[in-house]
């Protein structure tokens, strides 16, 4: 039986706080609801179409595509004196009330500043109305980041772009408050459009005035001989939602839901209802109802066969020739007998290996027709070759270094490593091709390609440049609502005090729970409120929120390409970064439209190592080609095994340590397996503890037996010891397994990768379990152990080839810091914000290697970094509100005047801002040249005297700096002979630690712990040195600075906290109810002092094949944790004397400047208060560093 | 007051449409509308209200209480 109505007017989440449903949930309701087929019609936006064109066709679904658009108002009423439909808005005019039928127009729609557009519905006939549709939108959007700081504003089109693009399309007039209802805009419309693609629309959400306006909108229709239509404007796809979307409109207007009834629709009428409730609720329309199941039959646009895209060569006939010539040209360099780069001589048979690789890879390509795909992306890198040579010139060292590489399964394929795509040697490292490239592929397979940040911001605008900037554009994100974002905006919304919102999203975990509903802890802190009904509904509304996406947002390198204009497939619209475009499409709706997708990913590690090879060159004069390195180092092998690693690409976190001294590795091969073993994937799939213990047992003993799950996974499984952890060892196992073909296996992986990958993978269980039943005979418990591993699998894990890549870079970066540490830390810290660490712990851990770290100085620093006699010397680009160009000058002045005498002389030379002068002075760059201080006064020691100095220059440069601009200009800095400074107190120890980290975010000599250590109260604390000579088990206590706090999802809500003190780090463990007591001190606090158990593995001397070779391997050490303090608690005031006591800082360093030396005599709480504010960012595990 | 709501004796047929307001017989329905809101407070809303033209050509606005049935009139 048809169902009587077809719903044509629909909103997902992608209308962005107007709609609270992804498209799936809205086409498996419309499916159990009896509908046949539905509209999506998103606000300026087709983002969510491919969804729905994807999940449609599974629930028996037709999907029809389209948009509600934001028209320009034309200019108020109608100047023929037709009187506005009764109870219509009219098109809104400047004053944003209705001039003829008296209702004023609803605040927020055009009185609040909002500009006063109204709706049109426009659906996809064929594929000619989808490109018009295409281009609408793109026109809607293409003024949104015209502002100066290129910040959004709403898109709009005009009605002349909508008229010049009609063929294709069927307009129907919008929604019931802002549709387009007057009568000469419908006229317009209806000459272009025609009578078969123009409806009126009449919806019947419930409100006052709906009967009247829809009778009106009948008399319209009539006189103007068109069909109505009738629409339900939904923006749920079940009732459990409604609320979410009156909080959506409230937080869309940024007010409160209080505060925002005229705005809301006043009911829940937006949810979908069945297709009779939706015939009843239009009893009065009949023919409406009818009509839209009518016009719906005649709207049967395929998005996902009918876009007709092709990418670049795809239509070559001489693509795959050409591919072929170039790769076998470069067979004979890699392989043939004049290869053998640095002497090792390839032999004979790993040419053929490779020629017969080559053949058939070549093979494969040929039959997919993707010749001119490889092309295409040998063609990039030569774009980014000549890019290197412009941005870097091809004198410097790193000029050697091609200018990007493959990440990602690409870097299995010999094609690959011939075009210049992979660094990695396909036939040597054993890499199998199949992830990558078989004969069942059915999309575009993934290039990754890496590029150091250089090169890859002259790239994106040069691929533009290259393939036309409409035929080129960025891939979206959708970022979805998180729980802390979640908590603040929606308590918001329910207008909840703000201090108690803030307390309750610190409290909120980063992650999801994996509990569903109720997942997310959110509680006042007064627990008598918990039950109040605005903190259920916050529950409730955050629990719903989740993941739906909040904006449209750039995806990080993802890029297409297209051979006619991309506008023809999706919108486009413009980036937040000037001069860039993306199109409307997430990386899963672009694969699914088949567009070509290159990832252009900038990756620090890559700009570090290249810095650090400069480096070596300026101080050393040694070039270093960082392809010929030895990977056999064994001083490099050596400090990984210690798990030396602070600062190494991908292996440097904390948990990567304490697995490396577990696993001990001793080749590349082992560090293609490390860098993938700390990854959601392997750690769900419960591979890591296996294949830890089965390193250590294999150590012990070589005869030991891996134990597989079936005999048939062994070929498989064999190089990671039984256990899955290469994403592709997920496809070998289904093949191998459970017999799947490789368009079976290729379904699998693209599951595992999908943004909800859990469901995705249930769709291949059934599948699985039988196959393994029929293809090896495994019994029940077996298969489902097997699909355990499997899909445990799905959270996130690296591709073999991917941790070939990584683990190569980690390799390069351990042997450069292995053999240039100065230089290698130098690199990391020009190269910020990257890495596990903040500067402030790199540069801990390399003076503790004996790197020293030299002061910034405005008479030595350079802008950047630079290595100076064995050390870093801190660049003044450092120093936190310095402007760029006053140091850029203070150097160039330097370099041309030569070294400043006095605080005076700089202002005066540079010719830099007051504020950048004081920041310098604040950070101790110019306590070398203060005057009146040149030798240490009796008795005080050189640590003391520095700290003298540093007042006595902050003293100084408040006088000297020029003064601030006024209206009538700015004083102008004159060479002044400054007057002896009064008599100044120095800054404190503590003053000048606090001083060094809101200036630098460094610390340079001195360590807070250290300066703390002398006064603290509590008892018996171990320090980190004093850790390794403890037994297993003994209660301790030790004390630190936080540098990194996580709590990984995956981890049952234990947390792990890295404390740092003035030797080096220790490893806490806080288990779940230790965290749930002290959870705000164990999230917030930067000193802490932990009470708690030590767990040691004893260390082992671990055999090598030379005996003489063996190394001894620090034992991992973990505190677990009892209880969390304060450390501000166990610091003594009473008894220190009063010089030494510590002091308040004054917020802003002129205040200090000026003199002003109140001893206020402090507490430990003032003195926490201090650190709190200035601490370095930490390390946490969901959202990168921060404070 | 005007506006304030009060209690009217109301009888009403299939689909909750009112044919009887205060004894006084329901000419015609011009309008019906539904509120739901003020769900985030303890007091939330939820009424069917109903426009109509009594016996007299009074236009008359009440409402069905959806949560605890009762009928009230808005306008004298």
């Amino acid at each position: 039986m048809t169902a009587p109505y077809t719903e044509l007017h629909c909103h997902s989440a992608y209308s962005f706080l107007d709609g609270v449903s992804q498209p799936d949930e809205l086409a498996q309701r419309a499916a159990e609801l009896g509908y046949e087929a539905l509209a999506l019609t998103d606000h300026n936006s087709v983002s969510g179409s491919m969804e729905l064109a994807q999940a449609a066709p599974s629930c028996g679904l037709r999907a029809i595509h389209g948009a509600e658009v934001d028209l320009i108002a034309p200019g108020g009423p109608s100047a023929d004196g037709t009187p506005p439909v009764p109870g219509v808005l009219p098109p809104a005019s400047g004053s944003g009330r209705a001039d003829g039928g008296g209702i004023a127009v609803p605040a927020g729609t055009a009185g609040q500043g909002e500009p006063a557009t109204r709706h049109l519905t426009l659906l996809v006939r064929d594929a000619r109305g989808w490109r018009n549709l295409c281009r609408i939108l793109t026109h809607a959007h293409a003024g949104t980041r015209e502002g100066s700081g290129r910040e959004r504003s709403e898109p709009a089109v005009d009605l002349g772009t909508v008229l010049d693009h009609a063929e294709g399309l069927v307009c129907l007039t919008g929604c019931a408050t802002r549709g387009v209802h007057d009568e000469p805009t419908v006229r317009r419309l209806l000459e272009v459009f025609g009578p078969e693609n123009m409806r009126v629309e009449l919806q019947r959400p419930y409100a006052r005035r709906d009967r009247a306006r829809n009778r009106a909108l009948e008399g319209l229709a009539r006189r103007l001989g068109v069909s109505c239509v009738a629409s339900g404007d939904v923006h749920a796809h079940d009732s459990r939602r409604a609320e979410l979307q009156d909080a959506f409109v409230a937080l869309r207007h940024r007010t409160t839901l209080d505060a925002s009834e005229p705005l809301r629709r006043g009911n829940h009428s937006h949810v979908m209802a069945s297709p009779a409730a939706m015939a009843a609720r239009f009893a009065e329309h009949p023919g409406a109802v009818r009509e839209s199941v009518r016009l719906a039959e005649e709207l049967r646009f395929e998005l996902t066969s009918e876009l007709g895209y092709s990418y670049p060569y795809a239509e070559d006939p001489g693509a795959m020739r050409r591919l072929a010539e170039l790769c076998q040209a470069r067979l004979h360099e890699r392989y043939g007998p004049a290869a053998a780069p640095g002497g090792r001589a390839v032999p004979a048979a790993a040419f053929a290996q490779a020629a017969g690789r080559l053949e058939e890879e070549l093979g494969i390509i040929d039959g997919l027709g993707l010749g001119g795909f490889f092309l295409l992306h040998h063609e990039l890198l030569a774009l980014a070759r000549e890019i290197a040579r412009e941005v870097r010139g091809t004198d410097r060292p790193s000029a050697l270094l091609a200018p990007g590489r493959g990440r990602g399964s690409s870097v299995s394929s010999i094609v690959c490593y011939l075009t210049g795509l992979s660094h990695i040697d396909p036939i040597a490292n054993g890499l199998l091709i199949g992830r990558f490239l078989h004969t069942g592929l059915e999309h575009l397979p993934d290039i990754d390609l890496d590029f150091p940040r250089d090169i890859r911001e002259v790239l994106i605008p040069r691929i533009h440049e290259r393939y036309g900037a409409d035929r080129s554009a960025l891939v979206a994100a959708f970022p979805t609502f998180r729980a802390r974002g979640a908590i603040r905006e929606l308590g918001k919304v329910l207008g909840l005090p703000a201090a108690e919102i803030e307390h309750a999203a610190r409290a909120a975990e980063h992650h999801w729970g994996q509990a569903g509903e109720h997942g997310v802890g959110i509680a006042p802190r007064d627990p008598s409120l918990a039950r109040s009904p605005r903190w259920v509904w916050l529950q409730r509304l955050v629990a719903e929120a989740q993941r739906l996406p909040r904006h449209l947002s750039q995806h990080s390198g993802g890029m297409v390409l297209a051979t006619r204009p991309l506008i023809d497939c999706c919108p486009v619209v413009p980036a937040a970064m000037e001069g860039r475009q993306m199109v409307q499409w997430d990386k899963d709706s672009c694969a699914d439209a088949g567009l070509l997708k290159i990832d252009l990913l900038g990756l620090g590690m890559l700009s570090a190592v290249e810095r650090c090879v400069d480096l070596i060159a300026e101080a050393r004069g040694q070039v270093v080609d960082l392809s010929r390195i030895p990977y056999d180092d064994p001083e490099t092998f050596r400090s990984i095994r210690r798990a030396d690693t602070v600062g190494v690409f991908q292996i440097e976190s904390r948990a990567q340590m304490q697995s490396l001294k577990r696993t001990q590795p001793r080749d590349l091969d082992d560090l293609t397996i490390q860098v993938a073993i700390v990854r959601p994937g392997p750690i769900q799939g419960g591979a890591v503890n296996p294949y830890i213990e089965r390193r250590q047992r294999l150590r012990e003993d070589p005869g030991y037996a891996i134990p597989y799950p079936h005999p048939s996974l062994e070929p498989v499984l064999a190089p990671t010891l039984g256990t899955v952890i290469f994403q592709d060892q997920v496809m070998e196992v289904a093949r191998a397994f459970a017999g799947f073909d490789d368009r079976e296996a290729e379904g699998l992986r693209r599951a595992m990768s999908r943004k909800r990958s859990q469901e995705a993978l249930e769709g291949h269980r059934e599948r699985f379990l039988a196959g393994a039943r029929a293809h090896v005979g495994a019994d029940e418990p077996t298969a489902l152990a097997v699909w355990e591993m499997v899909s445990g699998f799905a959270g996130f894990g690296f591709p073999k080839a991917h941790g070939a890549a990584f683990g190569l870079l980690a390799y390069q970066s351990a042997w450069l810091r292995e053999h240039h540490g100065p230089e290698f830390l130098c690199a990391l810290l020009n190269e910020q914000p990257m890495g596990f660490y903040a500067p402030d712990s790199l540069v801990h851990e390399a003076e503790g290697r004996g790197i020293p770290l030299l002061p910034v100085d405005v008479n030595a620093s350079a802008a950047d970094c630079t290595v100076e006699d064995g050390g870093v010397r801190l660049g003044l680009g450092y120093v936190k509100g310095a402007a760029a160009d006053d140091v850029k000058a203070l150097v160039a002045e330097r370099a041309r005047g030569g070294p400043f005498r006095s605080a005076g002389e700089l202002a005066a030379r540079c010719g830099a801002a007051r504020a950048t002068l004081e920041r310098l002075a604040w950070a101790g760059a110019c306590d070398g040249i203060v005057e009146g201080a040149a030798e240490p006064e009796a008795g005080q020691g050189t640590g003391e005297h520095s700290r003298r100095r540093r007042r006595l220059a902050l003293w100084q440069m408040g006088i000297a700096a020029p003064g601030r601009p006024t209206a009538d200009g700015t004083q102008l800095a004159l060479p002044l002979e400054l007057p002896s400074a009064p008599r100044l107190r120095s800054l404190s120890r503590w003053e000048k630690l606090l001083a060094d980290y809101a200036a630098t975010g460094v610390t340079v000599g001195d360590h807070v712990m250290a300066a703390l250590r002398p006064r603290l109260t509590a008892h018996r604390l171990a320090t980190s040195a004093q850790l390794a000579r403890l037994p297993q088990g003994c209660a301790v206590s030790v004390a630190g600075l936080v540098i990194a706090r996580q709590r990984p999802g995956t981890a049952g809500g234990t947390m792990f906290l890295l404390f740092e003190d003035e030797w080096g780090t220790i490893n806490l463990i806080v288990p779940r109810v230790v965290y749930e007591r002290h959870r705000p001190l164990a999230r917030a606090e930067p000193l802490l002092l932990a009470h708690g158990r030590l767990e040691r593995s004893a260390g082992e001397t671990v055999r090598s094949l030379r005996e003489a070779d063996a190394e001894r391997v620090p034992p991992v050490l973990n505190v677990v944790v009892r209880e969390l303090l304060a450390l501000e608690g166990f610091i003594a005031f009473e008894d220190t004397p009063a010089p030494a006591r510590v002091h308040r800082l004054p917020r802003r360093p002129s205040e200090a400047a000026g003199g002003d030396d109140g001893a206020d005599t402090d507490d430990a709480a003032a003195l926490g208060a201090g650190l709190r504010a200035v601490a370095p960012p930490v390390q946490s595990f969901a959202a990168g560093r921060r404070r | 007051m005007l506006g304030q709501p009060r209690c009217v004796r109301v009888r009403a047929g299939a689909h909750g449409v009112p044919l009887e307001v205060d004894r006084r017989r329901v000419e015609a329905v011009r309008e019906s509308w539904l509120i739901e809101d003020r769900w985030w407070t303890g007091r939330p809303l939820r009424r069917r209200y109903w426009e109509v033209l009594d016996a007299g050509g009074r236009n008359i606005v009440v409402f069905h209480d959806l949560a605890s049935g009762e009928w009230f009139g808005q306008m004298g």
